[in-house]
């Protein structure tokens, strides 16, 4: 059975884990989660994003200075592209993907260090909670594939929260992702969508 | 889930569709929901969203002095405010020149509508009710203007009017409502590029070039705004003009029952 | 005007008893722009709590390179109370309650998760009824959990007082008024610290420590509504 724990709670047992910390030898709570006794697991439902080496990220130009792009990740730190080593131009507005190369401090602020940048043209941009994003994506893709397989949309999923879809049937794709995110922390999730898929397609 | 935002790529497709990103109709408005005496210690007040807009306006009276050229009526002061809480745009501060267009806009309409009687207002020689309407937008999501008006208006029409007694101002108990006459509403527009939306939502005002709001009640355009750097043609405000008319039935309407259901 | 009978028969002027909570009732999530948010209401008083961020710090040279910085700001709608429109413009006691509020969540906020940049806490009061800094509190404390921002702990407020000789808890504004000694507690329940204490009036030392148990007390009701307001959120 799973409970849901408030931030400051004592989790029963000594657990090292992401959205907890550790006084006197307890472990606490420090976002909302959910504790799986059996288990033995502490799942985080309220998070944020915290740049890793290597995180695949979506966000948007905001300006240039410094010889460098800054990136709006949506996120508590911004993104930046260096001019000199990624020889893409790119204009206010644009959406990109990119890679995590490093985190650390550019120009007096903290900064996610991005690299590979890829400019993506047209489609929408939705922002989801950052623990959801693994149950989104799916073990091995599974969740993600099945969704693109049934709306022929094109998805990319950034680590920090941001998905970005094009084509196909947009408006399907979204609730799908709507409704993991709101049922991530259920079991029998996948089925679940796999059904609402199949149904909203026979509709059309 | 929330939309974040949109290409500018697939805003033009949609334009070109004639279709919009929630599926609505150009001239289609979002749910609207309006509550009023949300706040029982205002004389009036009311809670609207718009969409994902939220916008609340409370009515408070004070006795003061009239306005210099107008020694017979009561006065209207409305503010509003952005709170930094609606969006992550929105500054600490002074009001911004757009919170104050904002205000004066939904003041206008109101004003010339003559919604609140204001020869009513008087009580003695340079003693008269002051009136202060205080928007507080809570949640950004476009169309501030049209927020701010059905709340305003929902407030005043289901306002309290206080009793002097003596030097004492009653405020609470079986009070009769505040003197008004009328309804008046106000339809916004957004131009993007050549397409004209109404009600645009915050992703949609964010692509927009100009904006044109209209205030009527059921014979009278009581005010107009047009905003942004773009331009419209006659022939566009004209018809413009003549959507208000024809949605503005549905919104009084709305704001009606509001005040109906609030009693 | 003179001082109305406050207690009378053993009850208060609203009917409840000398430890009595007024009803509390909370939301979370209501703001959508906002990276977490709580609406509140307890008695009368009607609070909407929203934390933005962590973000960026504007301007740069105010940022702290070893943690997060934290703003507050805790203001009073001019229709929020029963008699006049409030004027807007800096008030010295709305500044001081910001301050305050702002100390108890730099205790819970695990700022040095997040150097350089700024976590903000807005605290608005829709409608007013006594104990609002402590209403504010309570519901910025679960708009925080709302954030995903990582915290120590929920803190909760109460606003104690006493009456004549009566020690009460949860004063209301005409209460507060005429009480002879007002005494707003925050505390830190799952680590048992007070963030946040401030008094005026007339206490004796063996009167503050019997107020701050019936605080520990009624706290268990306040820590319940928090947490009804994040559990809906996760209904199944």
């Amino acid at each position: 059975m799973a409970e849901i724990i408030l931030p400051g709670s004592k989790i029963a047992m000594q657990l090292k884990s992401n959205g907890t910390y550790i006084e006197n030898s307890s472990t606490y709570a420090n976002v909302v989660g959910l504790f799986d006794d059996e288990k033995k697991q502490f799942i985080p439902l309220e998070g944020l994003w915290y740049p890793k080496e290597n995180d695949n990220v979506i966000g948007k130009i905001e300006t240039r200075r410094s010889g460098v792009y800054v990136v709006d990740l949506d996120s508590p730190y911004k993104g930046i592209i260096m001019s000199k080593f990624e020889h893409t131009r790119f204009e206010d507005g644009d959406i990109v993907e990119a890679t995590v190369r490093e985190f650390r401090e550019f120009d007096d602020a903290m900064s996610v260090v991005l690299t590979r940048p890829k400019k993506l043209y047209g489609g929408i941009l939705l922002k989801v909670k950052p623990p959801k994003v693994p149950r989104i994506i799916g073990r091995g893709s599974t969740m993600i594939n099945q969704i693109t397989e049934a709306t022929k949309s094109s998805i990319l999923v950034g680590m920090n929260g941001t998905i970005w879809l094009k084509g196909g049937d947009i408006n399907l794709a979204s609730e799908a992702i709507k409704r993991i995110e709101a049922e991530a922390h259920i079991s029998g999730l996948t089925d679940k969508i796999k059904l609402m898929l199949e149904e909203k397609r026979k509709k059309e | 889930m929330q939309i974040k935002g949109i290409s500018k790529e697939y805003m033009s497709e949609l334009l070109n569709r004639k279709e919009r990103i929630d599926k609505r109709g150009f001239m289609d408005y979002r749910n609207i929901s309006i509550k009023t005496n949300v706040i029982p210690h205002a004389e009036g007040s009311a809670s609207v969203y718009l969409g994902d807009t939220y916008v609340l306006a409370g009515v408070k009276l004070d006795v003061g002095e009239p306005m210099q050229d107008k020694p017979d009526e009561g006065t209207l002061t409305t503010s509003a405010e952005l709170l930094p809480m609606a969006s992550a745009e929105y500054e600490e501060g002074p009001p911004s020149p757009e919170a104050v267009e904002f205000a004066r806009v939904v003041d206008r309409g109101i004003r010339a509508a003559e919604l609140i009687d204001m020869p009513a207002l008087f009580i003695e020689e340079n003693k008269v009710w002051n009136v202060y309407v205080d928007i507080y937008v809570l949640n950004y999501d476009g169309n501030l203007f049209d927020a701010g008006t059905l709340a305003s208006v929902a407030a005043l029409l289901s306002c309290r009017m206080p009793k002097l007694e003596g030097k004492e101002i009653i405020r609470e108990g079986a009070l009769p409502r505040l003197k008004t006459k009328g309804i008046v509403t106000s339809c916004t527009f957004a131009k993007i590029g050549e397409s004209i939306l109404l009600d645009p939502s915050g992703t949609e005002e964010s692509f927009m070039n100009a904006r044109f709001t209209v205030a009527n009640d059921e014979n009278y355009i009581r005010a107009m705004q047009k905003g942004l750097s773009g331009y419209f043609t006659r022939q566009e405000i004209e018809r413009l003009i003549d959507t208000s008319f024809e949605k503005s039935k549905t919104l009084r309407k709305i704001v009606e029952e509001a005040v109906k259901s609030g009693d | 005007m003179e001082k109305p009978q406050l207690i009378k028969d053993g009850k208060r002027l609203d009917g409840r008893d000398f430890d009595e909570l007024r009803p509390i009732r909370i939301t979370a999530g209501v703001i959508k722009n906002a990276t977490g948010s709580a609406y509140l209401e307890w008695g009368n008083n009607k609070v909407l709590a929203a934390v933005y961020g962590p973000k960026e710090v504007f301007p740069k040279h105010f940022a702290d390179p070893e943690k997060a910085i934290v703003k507050c700001r805790y203001a009073m709608a001019p229709f929020s109370s029963l008699e006049e429109h409030g004027r807007a413009g800096p008030n010295r006691r709305a500044t001081e309650i910001s301050k305050v509020t702002r100390e108890v969540f730099e205790n819970v906020i695990m700022l040095e998760q997040f150097p350089s940049t700024e976590i903000d806490i807005f605290i608005e009061i829709l409608q007013s009824d006594g104990g609002t800094r402590a209403a504010g509190i309570t519901a910025a404390s679960v708009a925080l959990a709302n954030s995903g921002i990582p915290i120590r702990d929920m803190p909760y407020a109460v606003a104690a007082g006493k009456i004549g000789d009566q020690l009460v808890i949860d004063v209301n504004k005409i209460e507060d008024n005429y009480s002879d000694a007002d005494v707003p507690v925050a505390i830190s329940p799952n680590l048992g610290r007070i963030l946040l204490l401030q008094m005026d009036g007339n206490l004796t030392k063996d009167e503050f420590s019997r107020l701050l148990g019936m605080v520990e007390k009624a706290g268990t009701k306040v820590m319940a509504a928090q947490r009804q307001a994040i559990m809906e959120m996760y209904k199944q």
